[in-house]
């Protein structure tokens, strides 16, 4: 048996190789084929569904790490999605503990919420404020679409953190 | 709720979020910072690993491009193949002209056609074989066939793409020759005797020849048939035929007949049947 410092070690190991992988995926050209325009941000996938079985602080740790990777591959800096995930999965990690237990249905409320509010500020930092020309088309040709495939490929990976969470977590038994 | 906002969980979350507020501006306002360096460095490693995974998407080529792309090299690949064979087949009859520039550059007059021996006459003591060469090539009977190193027969049969090549070493070869040395004449011709050691004879020599071993023999031109001068071999013997009580000579040509692979066939050379002609009267 082994105890709750290992289990922890490994866990968070195992949400640490999650990302590592994702971001491969993601900086890959030709790997994943875009679906109307655009891919899933798969790192937002990894840390909104780790952050709602994970307590506040290392939710916030995950989503941290998630972003900057983000960040790393579409701007090459610290940015929008380093403080967003940061500040959401912080605030999942919260409600999921104390308010809203992380049932499935209750994932798919988070995950959609999250999504939204991601996607809104991602477009208004670096699009809206910028005043970039045919922002809306952007928005209508891309942003959706990458919206709603991040989404539904959150799916899969709520199911994964779950398995992994339940193998490696001495609180569930 | 009250105590949330006052806990150390949310003091640390405040913490970590300035902190990352800070850098954002910091990294976004100074270029090639320390910030951006670092996390460069930090996926290096990724980067390595997504860069090697791309190598085959650098041209964001997508699978139909790349294997029409595929096909086309290939179809480039089977041309320059060809091209290679023919390369070879070009550059081995450029060796075997090579073999004749020599005799070519001495006797201006000759039209060489090089060939290779395709098959050696296994009932035949006296070295006869077959070239792949015919009278497509203006290879006809009775055309002289030489070696590197001198005259070693003449065309026996021809059909468009082969012909048969008897040897000095048969007895069907009857060529004028002369001794170099002592102006002696006679006939080269084969022997069932010497063929064997790729040996021939210089017979029908007069009783008063001063011919002697290690002489040069070589062609008269006397028939028109053969061209002058080509060298037949080197004297190793003088011997006396009881049985047409004659003086012979055995020469050793220079060249191993039954060896030999690449031949050249003189199809044209000055002087070349102008003795017939004028026997015949033309």
């Amino acid at each position: 048996m082994m105890s709750d410092k290992a289990t922890s070690f490994f866990r968070y190991l195992a949400y640490v190789i999650e990302l590592i992988l994702m971001f491969v995926l993601s900086t890959t050209p030709g790997l994943m084929p875009e679906i109307f325009g655009a891919k899933p941000v798969l790192l937002i996938c990894v840390a909104l569904t780790a952050a709602v079985f994970e307590r506040e602080i290392p939710a916030m740790i995950i989503g941290m790490l998630s972003g900057i990777l983000a960040d790393i591959a579409y701007s090459n800096s610290i940015g929008v999605f380093t403080i967003s995930l940061t500040v959401i999965c912080f605030i999942v990690g919260y409600a999921a503990n104390n308010l809203i237990v992380a049932k499935f249905l209750n994932y798919l409320l988070y995950a959609a919420v999250a999504v939204g509010i991601l996607f809104m500020l991602y477009f208004l930092v670096w699009f809206v404020i910028p005043g970039v020309k045919d922002m809306w088309s952007y928005f209508t040709a891309h942003l959706i679409s990458r919206m709603v495939q991040t989404f539904l490929f959150s799916i899969p990976f709520y199911f994964i953190n779950h398995f992994i969470y339940s193998r490696l977590n001495t609180e569930m038994g | 709720m009250k105590e949330f906002f006052q806990s150390t969980k949310v003091k640390i979350f405040l913490s970590v979020l300035m902190v990352l507020i800070m850098l954002a501006v910091f990294t976004r306002n100074v270029e090639n910072n320390i910030i951006s360096t670092t996390l460069n460095a930090m996926t290096f490693g990724l980067s390595k690993v997504t860069a090697a995974a791309t190598e085959d998407h650098a041209k964001g080529k997508s699978y139909d491009e790349l294997n029409a792309e595929n096909e086309a090299l290939q179809q480039a690949n089977r041309e320059l193949r060809a091209k290679l064979v023919d390369y070879y087949s070009v550059k081995e009859e450029n060796t075997r002209l090579w073999k004749f520039y020599d005799i070519k550059r001495e006797h201006e007059d000759y039209s060489l056609i090089p060939a290779t021996v395709l098959r050696r006459d296994s009932s035949d003591e006296f070295g006869s074989f077959t070239i792949d060469k015919g009278t497509a090539s203006a290879v006809n009977v009775g055309a002289p066939v030489i070696g590197e190193n001198g005259l070693i027969g003449w065309i026996s049969e021809a059909d468009a793409y082969t012909a048969k090549v008897v040897t000095i070493l048969s007895p069907q070869t009857s060529i004028g020759a002369v001794d170099n040395a002592t102006n002696d004449t006679g006939i080269i011709t084969g022997s069932a005797k010497y063929a064997d050691d790729n040996r021939t004879t210089f017979s029908k020599l007069n009783s008063e020849n001063k011919v002697e071993k290690g002489d040069i023999i070589t062609s008269s031109g006397a028939s028109g048939i053969y061209p002058k001068g080509m060298v037949l071999g080197e004297v190793i013997e003088i011997g006396y035929d009881t049985y047409d009580t004659s003086h012979y000579a055995v020469i050793e040509p220079y060249d191993d007949i039954s060896k030999i692979v690449d031949v050249a066939v003189i199809t044209d050379f000055a002087g070349q049947g102008e003795i017939l002609r004028k026997e015949s009267g033309e």
